[in-house]
Parts: structure tokens; sequence; C-alpha cells
């Protein structure tokens, strides 16, 4: 690993669920470098040559930075608001960059075919306008005004409904979808994909909610979550380049690609290019 | 093995293997193209990405006469231009938008593709028919220098198609003689696999060695 991923390597990563830690703790890798998530308390990350790391417990996640966080870990306020569950989806470990697996999450226009008859369905493949923002003063990529056609939005839902969506890119790798609420209106459902960067070409996804549905089980919402990403992973490990072309190269965006195109400008000013490819091929 | 130019056409696959409105991965020495079969039955070998977000186009599906991305839908026709954009159903999409297309023939149950179109048609292979593909876990340099040998299997006169297509990857199209039985093609069908274990294993004592 380079300098030149500074920028990246003082950056919060999700490397375990701190509700499942073994008791002879977890040995993981982090941007190539590795560690072991130990359980206790506090919980603390060690490297193999025995320095501690920065450690953060937070969204059911132990959070940690082979380097030193200029900021604290983003803030989801919803985490605590009562009446929601919350919800630990676990790991699912895919062949492909970690900012390519963000964007993915960014990305709407594939609901109807890669997850045809639930969170999208032909006909209703189109995406309308909507606003982007890169927001100075959060420093996070915004996308509101979302809207789009779903069979069977959530677990919740029956039938189906116009959903609306915000994202949020508040760290490289980790992203947050707010999305129409089945079970209360005037609420917003909170979904998030915290990506674990093991290499530029490999990482480990950790998907978790916070939710207002007090009827499905949890296991029934841990299956569709994990569904929907395994079907995410089929496309994520077979796009070429591997890594994130962050100037557009050979790749061609359209207006409904424009949450991807912000990111992608945001991670390049900040020079957030660990899983990027910077020149175009 | 030969030098292969652009020009050389390269045996991907037979007939058989590709039904109408069906997509398959075209292994050749230089990579992996998309070649799919329109639902009317033309053929079309296009570069294996989609122009949007580089997802591989083999993954797609056919309807009618056009390929698909799995990924947003967008579908390429017989030349490779894009004619739909699902996310945008009123776009027409501009010609730049366009998936690399390659030369491609069937002849005798073979599918053939080129890089650069050839001045010649590829080999008729008179009096062999097409039996199956299999794939052997080793260089093509080690079963032939010529990318085509004739065998006796099962006491049939065999031809085989060989295509490195990779590092210890080799792809072998086997021919056997056209007035086969069906009986003599179970036969030389069984026969193929001892002799992908032999080529395999000799592969792995010169390893050894």
């Amino acid at each position: 690993m380079t300098m030149a991923h500074q920028p990246m390597i003082d950056q919060w990563y999700p490397v375990a669920l701190a509700s499942q830690l073994p008791p002879e703790g977890r040995a993981t890798q982090l941007m190539g470098m590795p560690i072991t998530v130990l359980p206790g308390t506090p919980v603390r990350v060690v490297t193999n040559d025995g320095r501690d790391l920065h450690v953060i417990v937070r969204y059911g996640h132990v959070w940690t930075s082979l380097g030193k966080p200029s900021k604290e870990l983003f803030d989801i306020p919803e985490a605590d608001q009562p009446g929601r569950r919350l919800v630990e989806v676990g790991v699912v470990r895919v062949r492909c960059s970690p900012l390519r697996a963000v964007e993915n999450f960014l990305d709407i226009a594939h609901f109807p075919f890669v997850h045809t008859d639930i969170l999208g369905a032909e006909p209703h493949t189109e995406v309308g306008k909507y606003d982007v923002e890169i927001r100075d003063e959060e420093d996070e990529v915004w996308a509101t005004k979302v809207q789009f056609y779903q069979p069977q939005a959530a677990k919740s839902a029956s039938g189906g409904i116009t959903t609306d969506y915000m994202y949020r890119v508040p760290a490289p790798t980790s992203t947050v979808l707010y999305k129409t609420c089945p079970a209360r209106p005037g609420e917003w459902d909170v979904i998030t994909l915290f990506v674990q960067p093991l290499t530029e070409e490999l990482c480990d996804v950790w998907p978790w909610m916070a939710l207002f549905d007090d009827e499905t089980a949890l296991t029934d919402l841990i299956h569709f979550q994990q569904m929907i990403f395994l079907q995410d992973r089929s496309i994520l490990e077979n796009q070429i380049p591997r890594l994130l072309p962050l100037d557009p190269g050979r790749e061609i965006p359209t207006r409904a690609d424009l949450t991807s195109v912000a990111y992608r400008r945001w991670l390049k000013r900040h020079q957030f290019t660990y899983g990027a490819q910077l020149v175009a091929q | 093995m030969p030098v292969e130019t652009l020009r050389d056409w390269i045996p991907v696959a037979l007939s058989a293997d590709l039904p109408p409105a069906t997509v398959i991965p075209a292994h050749t020495p230089s990579g992996i193209l998309a070649l799919w079969r329109s639902a009317s039955g033309k053929l079309t070998a296009l570069a294996d990405r989609c122009p949007h977000r580089g997802m591989r186009l083999s993954y797609g599906f056919v309807r009618g006469e056009a390929l698909s991305c799995i990924y947003h839908g967008w579908s390429y026709g017989l030349t490779g231009q894009c004619q739909r954009i699902p996310v945008h159903p009123e776009l027409i999409p501009p010609a730049a938008i366009k998936a690399a297309s390659y030369a491609v023939e069937e002849r005798n149950g073979v599918i053939w593709i080129a890089f650069e179109q050839p001045e010649t048609p590829p080999p008729a292979l008179e009096g062999f028919k097409p039996l199956r593909s299999i794939t052997l876990n080793t260089d093509a340099e080690r079963i032939t220098a010529t990318g085509e040998m004739r065998v006796l299997l099962a006491g049939i006169d065999v031809l085989l198609l060989i295509v490195g297509i990779g590092v210890g990857e080799t792809l072998a199209h086997v021919m056997v003689d056209a007035a086969a039985s069906d009986v003599d093609c179970i036969a030389v069908s069984r026969a193929v696999e001892g002799w992908r274990r032999e080529c395999e294993q000799l592969g792995l004592e010169e390893l050894a060695s």
C-alpha cells in the first residue's frame, strides 16, 4: 500500500459484527493488512505486529482505521430513533472493488433486470429526473427525489408501489439508503451498505438496516436482504475492469447515472483511490 | 501453436450448443467474446463488455433480434449498435453507443470467429461431423503445434480442433467421422474423456520432471 492511499487509510471501516465476535477473535484484513478483532470491553483491533488501532462500536459493527481518522464516524440519527428494528444482516464476500460495491448500491436502473419482480419489473424501467449534490458542509454525496416503481419494495410490502428513495454516501465505502416505509407512511426505512475493503479487488459487505417493521420475522428480513445482495454479486464480479474507473474513459453514463457520476467525482476530489482506476484504459 | 493472426478463423463452439435466442461466452486465445444467436437464427460475436458500465454481455439475454445486458437491459442489434436504453425509453441511442462486433461464420456444425474479416471462409472439415466440445486443464501447446489433430478413438476417425484459451486451459472441439453411427459416437464420447485425462496427466508429469 502506498502513501497515495493515505486519504483512505485515514477512514473508518467495518471489520466485524460486535454481537458475533468469537472468543478467539476474528482474523481478517483491511486494505491488505492482516488484523484481528478481539472481543472484550473495550473491543480491540490489533495488527500482526501488535499495534492497537482506533476502534468505534456503532450500528452493530466494529469500526476501525489503519490511520488517524480526522472525523468521527458519520452519524445516522435514525439508528437511535425509538421503534426501529436494527437488523444485522451479516457478511457477503464479493470479488470486486469496494468502490464498485458502493456504486452498484447507488444505482436504481438495474432493479428490473437484476432484482426482477422484487425491486423492479419491466416495463417499469424509466428513472425520472432526480437531484444530486455534493453537500459541502457535511462533505457527503446526496441523491434526493428519486422515485421508482417496485413490485415488492420490502419484505413488509404487498403488491406494487412507487417508492421514494434518498441515497447518501458519507464515507468512501459506506452508503445509506432511505426509502418509503410501507408500514409507516411519512417515515423512511434505512438500509445501509458498510463495505470492508480487504484488497482493491476484494471486499466484505455488511448490510445493516433500521426499519419500522414489527411483523416480519428476523430470519425473513435477513434472507430478503441477502437474496438481493447475492443478485448484485453476480453483476459485481463480472464487470470490466475490476477497479472502478474514476475517469469516464470507456464507460457511457446517462442522466440516470448522475449519482454514480457524483460519487466518482467526490472520490477523485478526495483522492479516495483505493479500488479505483485513475487512467482510462 | 501456430501464431494466430487477427485474420485467422478460431473455432469457438459447436452449432448445437448455441440454440436460437441464447448467448454464450466464446473463449479465444485473446479473451472472451459474447456469442449469440437471434430468435431467427442469426449469429453475432460482440466484445464481451457493455459500453455503459462494463458488465459482461455474455451474461445477458436474447430477445428477438437483440442481445440485452443483464445489468440495465441496454440492448444491442446484429451489428452491435445500441438499440434501446430502458431507463430512458424515449431516447434513441446515439450511434456512438456500440459494442465492437467481429466476423462470425458457421460451417458444418462449427461456429468460427475472427477478429478481422478473413479472406477465405473457415474450413469445411469435409467427412466429419461435430460431436462435442470439452475443456482440458493443460496448455494447448502440449497437445498440438498446429491447432488440429487426427486421432483414432474407439476405432473411429476423430478430428480435434484445439484452442488454447488461457494458461493451463484448452478447448477441444471433437469432430467424428461423418459415417459414425450413434453407438460409435457414444463410444468416442467416452474415449475422449480418457484422452483428456492422458493430456492432463502428461502436463502434470512434465511439471513434476
